[in-house]
């Protein structure tokens, strides 16, 4: 079997530098089926966003290639969506308008189409009423799934999430990672989330990429779905199981700090 | 009213619209009152200083003359004429150079060296090239606005975040599209803003070259007041030029509030 053209997403030997500094350094390999939801966890700087980056298009390897269902990835495309941090949605566009923007450049749909996406897309993250908003008079929750929604409606099967919740209070944080759960395993995305909130992660992950500072190198690689299932839900939040994954992950991501 | 009073003077605090507006007639109410009272104790010499109720009464006086409106319309037309053409070149230019380095590297020095050229110093030429018409005033308004007004262009352009060009990206815009429909919209309201204290300049330029070479405008008026004495006429052409300018900038105010109100704060 060649991976390279059997897998969904494959990182096959790729290192990076950045003016001659590595961000990664040993080669990078990771091979993610579709339909997974990865998480990133590391230390800031660690070189993990540089590799979701990669994936976007938006950095290119130094060395070493990426794979997506068999080609090589280039320059971005609506098939690998970003969603960053803070400035996610275009404030001078509504709330339908910045939804709708992930289509605008699909030739592909009629006007009718667009709308019609738009609209379930809205729908999906539940912001229908607030379609006629603008991202000043919304809360940043609702903010970053106006972005979900754009990356989604643009027809994206690659979600790179930079520490999208990052900014959100700690109820509109949990909230929203119930609801990106859903939406992933409504719609069959693969996801590449990065994050530095162990709690987050394992709520999140069908897998998690441990990764050690910089330059970056996979430290463990966890099977969640194998240890908590695929059902995400408050309860499993408050469970044994829930508290032991935890207590023992924040000991793997301790003992990556120390050593710096 | 205390506790208002100590609200208002907060660090950074907020003041009502009535409030604004009564304090700021207030305080020009008073700087007027003072001088009026002052000449009225002959304090001030008319020849020098005439007093604000004799600067009306001329100003009065001139427009019934028809010396006024029409100057003033002149003067207005000129300066939106050179201020849009230096507008229509310097947005598209500025914005070519924050997108595309070489544009920059190629654009930067040559602006860099006019923008330090005092404009007065470059009168005859421009005189030597456009004659005295009205080519070398509108040339030298523009001189003295597009290459500021380019490099501000620039910034704006510059300050607009990145996460919004790489999310137009993964979403599959082109270079031309990125800049139509994304550092084209999120710059607009810092750029109307930059246009606004741009079109103050645009005055001083004017004055400039009314006074240097024309038979009409403001600037003729006072310049040729001036040359009688006439300290009163002179001051009445300043004061309409001032108002001019107070009105336009509120206007300008007005409509960046109105057109990007639903834009503030956004994230």
């Amino acid at each position: 079997m060649n991976p390279r053209r059997d897998s969904y997403l494959v990182f096959d030997q790729v290192t990076k530098r950045f003016d001659g500094l590595p961000v990664v350094e040993n080669p990078f390999n990771l091979v993610v089926p579709r339909g997974q939801f990865v998480v990133f966890l590391g230390p800031s700087g660690c070189g993990k966003t540089t590799l979701m980056r990669m994936v976007a298009g938006l950095d290119e390897p130094s060395t070493g290639a990426i794979w997506l269902e068999g080609s090589r990835v280039g320059p971005p495309d609506e098939r690998r969506g970003m969603v960053f941090q803070s400035y996610s949605s275009f404030p001078w566009l509504t709330v339908r308008q910045n939804v709708a923007f992930g289509m605008r450049y699909r030739r592909d749909l009629s006007s009718k189409a667009k709308a019609a996406r738009a609209q379930h897309y809205l729908d999906l993250v539940g912001l229908a009423d607030f379609a006629a908003a603008y991202p000043s008079r919304i809360s940043g929750g609702m903010r970053q799934r106006v972005a979900i929604a754009r990356t989604l409606a643009a027809g994206s099967e690659v979600l790179l999430m930079d520490e999208p919740f990052g900014a959100l209070d700690a109820q509109r944080r949990e909230q929203l990672q119930i609801e990106l759960r859903r939406i992933q395993s409504e719609e069959m995305k693969t996801i590449l989330f990065v994050t530095h909130d162990v709690e987050e992660a394992i709520f999140l992950a069908d897998r998690i990429i441990v990764f050690s500072s910089r330059p970056a190198r996979i430290v463990e690689d966890i099977d969640i779905t194998a240890e908590l299932g695929s059902e995400r839900s408050i309860a499993l939040r408050d469970s044994d199981i829930f508290f032991r994954r935890r207590a023992d992950l924040l000991r793997t991501v301790r003992s990556i700090l120390t050593v710096v | 009213m205390t506790g208002r009073l100590s609200s208002a003077f907060a660090f950074r605090g907020s003041l009502s619209r009535r409030a604004r507006a009564a304090v700021a007639l207030g305080s020009s109410s008073l700087v007027l009152l003072l001088w009026q009272i002052a000449s009225w104790c002959d304090l001030l010499d008319p020849t020098f200083l005439p007093a604000p109720l004799d600067i009306l009464d001329t100003l009065y006086t001139m427009t019934m003359r028809g010396e006024i409106i029409g100057n003033a319309l002149i003067s207005i037309a000129r300066i939106l004429a050179a201020f849009l053409l230096s507008a229509v070149m310097a947005i598209p230019i500025g914005m070519l150079m924050s997108s595309f380095r070489p544009v920059s590297a190629a654009l930067e020095p040559i602006i860099d060296f006019i923008r330090y050229l005092p404009t007065p110093a470059l009168i005859p030429i421009s005189i030597i090239w456009f004659g005295v018409g009205e080519e070398t005033k509108i040339f030298l308004l523009w001189l003295g606005t597009f290459f500021q007004l380019v490099l501000l262009v620039v910034d704006d352009a510059n300050r607009v975040p990145h996460e919004y060009v790489e999310v137009a990206r993964t979403l599959g815009a082109r270079p031309y599209e990125i800049l139509r429909d994304v550092i084209w919209r999120a710059m607009l309201p810092a750029l109307v803003n930059n246009l606004r204290i741009t079109l103050g300049w645009c005055w001083t330029y004017l004055i400039l070259a009314e006074i240097v070479a024309a038979d009409n405008g403001l600037g003729y008026v006072i310049w040729t007041a001036r040359r009688y004495m006439k300290t009163d006429e002179v001051m009445a052409g300043v004061f309409v030029i001032g108002i001019i300018g107070l009105v336009t900038d509120q206007v300008m105010r007005a409509l960046h509030a109105w057109l990007f109100h639903d834009q503030e704060a956004g994230r």
